[in-house]
């Protein structure tokens, strides 16, 4: 079955970030056997002077599919590690839900969507998961986390927010490559312009530097934009990161 | 490069789309540590907006070593 594990506030300003900590739990899940995980997607919550945050408001959530024996261990595992590995003076929440046996996930997108535009309570968050049987806990600190960590799983759960952990790298830099064949990359689902044109597979492309695909359509996208027109070009090039941070 | 928002917090003047400014800045900064991969947003690798210390506001950012820096 899928599940989305989704964790927040566990870093502070010196620390290692909440995404390598996601990185090591999502690759703990395969080691102990419990399942395939996917990749880690960031999720932007509401920066605002009454938002408590240690480091990054901001969540990471990945996807997994497990053996339905496993969850109660996982859940047990990724309690104990968050408490363990978060950082001092961090507020660490935890949540985990199950895709298949989530009641109303129109909810919990709604959720997603409402943590980046206003302030929400702890409230708020333990009332929605006990209201859709989503496991939410906090793990130090004043546990104030919870909230990005249920809405890290709303805004995954929404196929349209977020950016995907980790650089992606094909080829050199200002190197041509295919569009089938970046999505042969196992991180690429699609490549589309930033105004939505899904590219075709013969479409051809320059590599930037440090590339980052988005989550769009529920899809892992490599976004393009024209390449300038120079005489002898191709047409569309990878968009530079500074593009990206509305995502 | 900074002005006092209501808060009475030092805020970078640039705002949150000061590529340039935001890069020079940093790039004669002593204290520039850069953040973890993720939270990068700056193609330049050196600038405030990669950098550990400076924390978002909601219309630019403030600096944790602003006043050592
Ligand atoms: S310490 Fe402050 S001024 Fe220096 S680079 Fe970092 S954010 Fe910029």
């Amino acid at each position: 079955m899928k599940i989305f594990v989704s964790i927040d506030d566990t870093d502070n300003i010196e620390s290692r970030g909440t995404g390598e900590l996601a990185s090591i739990l999502a690759d703990d899940v395969e080691k102990k056997g419990w399942g395939i995980s996917s990749y880690i997607t960031r999720h932007q919550l509401l920066v605002h002077p009454d938002v408590p945050y240690t480091s990054h408001n901001s969540s990471m959530c990945f996807s997994a599919d497990v053996d339905e024996r496993s969850l109660m261990p996982l859940i047990s595992y990724a309690a104990d590690f968050l408490e363990k590995e978060s950082a001092e003076g961090s507020d660490p929440g935890l949540s985990v839900a199950v895709a298949e046996r989530l009641k109303d996930p129109e909810a919990l997108i709604e959720f997603g969507r409402r943590a980046k535009q206003v302030v929400l309570t702890q409230k708020d968050a333990y009332d929605l998961a006990q209201k859709l049987e989503i496991h939410l806990t906090p793990h130090g600190g004043t546990g104030h986390g919870v909230i990005g960590a249920l809405a890290g799983i709303g805004l995954r759960l929404s196929g349209n927010d977020g950016r995907l952990k980790g650089g992606l790298k094909i080829g050199a830099e200002n190197s041509i490559f295919s569009v089938s064949d970046i999505c042969a990359h196992p991180h690429v689902d699609a490549v589309s312009s930033m105004e939505g044109y899904t590219l075709e597979p013969e479409e051809r492309v320059r590599m930037g530097d440090k590339m980052k695909t988005v989550l769009m359509g529920g899809k892992s996208v490599l976004l393009v934009m024209p390449s300038g027109g120079e005489p002898g070009d191709v047409p569309w090039r990878t968009c530079p990161r500074q593009l990206l941070k509305i995502f | 490069m900074w002005f006092t928002n209501q808060r009475g917090e030092e805020e970078f003047t640039g705002g949150q789309d000061d590529w340039a400014g935001a890069a020079r800045l940093a790039s004669t900064c002593p204290y520039f540590n850069p953040d973890v991969e993720e939270e990068f947003v700056a193609d330049d690798p050196v600038s405030c907006y990669n950098c550990r210390y400076r924390r978002w506001s909601t219309g630019s950012f403030t600096c944790l070593k602003k006043d050592k820096a």
